[in-house]
């Protein structure tokens, strides 16, 4: 057997992971500079604010729901796991709506505080149930996880609706672009602050776990062979992830699909590495969403209709590829 | 060779379920340079043993105990520096090349994010080396045979460094030339590398061939435990499987079982 030359067994280096990150924050920032002056001839000093308000806004829930996506597929190891797929996106919905109207009745102060935590309550209560259905002898059944989180995910569109129902009819007009994914220009500085350092510290602690996501692949016990402390992993994940999607919610509402669409696509660009994954699904993720809100923030103007939820065009893109993995899977365990 | 490292079951019971034991006082012990083959028929408790030895399952009695340590009381990180598990099947649900799969066998050496030095790629090579995997490296695992994916599985084993080996029927999909090539392996590891190999297995003559010692298991206990010239009698065979069996003397060597 003639032995193969030693490039063949390689590691990826930290150099390689700074190199990445320093081309991503780059590229970040220039499709931040190129929406930020898309769409109006002439910008003054209220637009502008308004506008990086909106940007900044657009990022951190990009980085959040994809970088959770990635690693809820790692865990799970299941491509079609997502915050919005499995019920999280739409559990902190219903927190996050009780918590405005509650506000608006005067009965709750709303703001910073509130707003993501009671966002994070529902997400955490979403993945309780979700995860409770689907265990069984210590192990998910990513068919069963799935079908739970379609179930919840009803459930909790039941719950918004039954509250907005009941609600006065002036709260309700605010809820109806926010139901489908809405990033504003008007998010409060003290809330993009909170969620955004929250969504900052899953990802550096998710990214931090990239090895480990890695070793799952290889199933629960050669994982937890290779020093993968995986029921400490699960719990931590399903934590960050219901914690990054809460704060996505707080700031845009349920935003779907971004957290299938975005690790996907730079899985198919870099391989599996979930360190290297970890980087791209953020930068490129946030990517993803200020160039969706920019468009739809320009059809809006475009067409006199204000802005257009970005949850959409998320919605409109990660629909079919949700069919197009769901029918890719079966295949394979079909063959 | 040491007899340093040891893997040992005393009087283990395990239960999924309250009203039903799958283990039941089991005892058995495997030794560094010892390679130790567990044989019974399906549902007799071999993989929930494993697992428990693995230290994925808690014993509801009874205690594991490696280098002499309850196996509770050792760190993940430390376990995966003694012991390294071969599943029946490999699998990776990302297209991992094998390079970097038995790179994964040196998570519990490297830092957090589990970058691999120039010492990591040395020893990934050398594991690669042994298992003959090396030419492989760059492939994916699914575009490898069913033997070589298992020695790529070995390989990365054997990046951990461990003193312990266990492997939860390797060779169950395999055809005779990579069974062969297996058990020679598990062989090696025991008696060259000096360490204690538990091997899950269904095929009698192939364990008792190559096996130092045999533990023949059913309803969750162990009906004999010795080596294969011991533990190989048409009564204990019976017993364990059910079924008549002969067994045909060789010149040398254990006897060959064959069920009637």
């Amino acid at each position: 057997m003639t032995e193969p030359p030693s490039e063949s067994l390689r590691s990826l280096s930290a150099g390689k992971l700074v190199r990445d990150g320093l081309i991503l924050l780059i590229a970040t920032i220039v499709v931040a500079g190129a929406c930020s002056m898309f769409g109006v001839a002439r910008l003054t000093g209220n637009v502008w604010r308004m506008r990086l308000m909106r940007l900044a806004t657009a990022s951190a829930v990009g980085v959040a729901l994809s970088v959770a996506g990635m690693a809820l597929q790692a865990l799970l190891r299941n491509p079609l796991a997502e915050p919005y797929i499995l019920g999280v996106s739409s559990g902190a919905g219903v927190g996050v709506l009780v918590g405005s109207i509650l506000a608006a009745r005067g009965l709750l102060q709303s703001g910073w505080v509130n707003t993501p935590v009671l966002a994070l309550a529902g997400a955490v209560g979403s993945c309780l149930v979700v995860y409770g259905i689907a265990r069984r002898r210590g192990r998910l059944d990513p068919y069963v996880l799935l079908l739970s989180g379609v179930v919840i995910n009803v459930f909790n569109g039941a719950l918004m609706l039954a509250i907005l129902k009941l609600s006065r009819s002036s709260d309700i007009i605010n809820f109806v672009g926010w139901g489908m994914g809405q990033i504003s220009d008007l998010t409060e500085a003290s809330l993009l602050t909170v969620c955004a350092a929250c969504i900052l510290a899953g990802w550096v602690a998710l990214f931090l776990r990239g090895g480990w996501f890695n070793a799952l692949g290889l199933g629960d016990d050669v994982a937890g062979s290779v020093g993968v402390p995986v029921h400490h992993l699960r719990m931590e994940t399903f934590a960050i992830a219901a914690i990054m999607t809460a704060s996505a919610v707080a700031l845009a509402g349920p935003v779907g699909f971004v957290g299938l669409i975005v690790p996907h696509f730079c899985r198919m660009i870099i391989g599996p590495d979930h360190r290297r994954l970890a980087l791209f699904s953020g930068f490129i993720g946030a990517m993803f969403l200020m160039l969706a809100d920019t468009l739809c923030r320009t059809v809006g103007e475009w067409v006199n209709v204000g802005s257009v939820p970005v949850g959409i065009i998320t919605a409109l893109a990660g629909g079919p590829f949700f069919i197009y993995l769901l029918r890719s899977r079966l295949k394979e365990t079909s063959a | 060779m040491s007899e340093q490292h040891v893997i040992q079951a005393e009087g283990v019971e395990f239960r999924y379920r309250p009203d039903r034991p799958v283990l039941r006082g089991v005892n058995m012990k495997a030794q560094a340079g010892r390679l130790v083959c567990v044989l019974g028929p399906n549902g007799s408790g071999k993989t929930t043993l494993l697992r428990c030895l693995l230290g994925q399952l808690r014993p509801s009695a009874g205690t594991i105990l490696l280098d002499g340590k309850e196996i509770e009381r050792h760190s993940p990180r430390d376990l995966a520096r003694l012991m390294a598990y071969v599943p029946q099947t490999p699998r990776s649900a990302f297209a991992f090349t094998v390079g970097e799969l038995v790179l994964m066998g040196r998570l519990a050496h490297t830092g957090l994010l589990g970058l691999a030095g120039a010492a990591d790629l040395a020893v990934a090579r050398q594991a690669m080396i042994m298992t003959q995997t090396l030419p492989f490296a760059s492939r994916m695992l699914e575009e490898l045979s069913g033997g070589e994916a298992q020695c790529a599985m070995i390989a990365r084993g054997l990046a951990q460094q461990p003193s312990v080996m266990l492997l939860d029927e390797p060779t169950s999909a395999l055809d005779i030339r990579n069974q062969l090539m297996i058990h020679r392996m598990m062989q090696r590891l025991a008696h060259d590398w000096g360490m204690a190999v538990v091997c899950i297995s269904h095929d009698v003559n192939l364990a008792a061939r190559f096996a130092d010692q045999l533990v023949l298991m059913r309803d969750g206990r162990v009906l004999a435990a010795g080596q294969p010239l011991e533990v190989l009698r048409e009564d204990i065979l019976q017993q364990t499987y059910d079924v008549q069996v002969e067994l045909i003397r060789a010149a040398q060597g254990p006897p060959v079982v064959r069920a009637t």
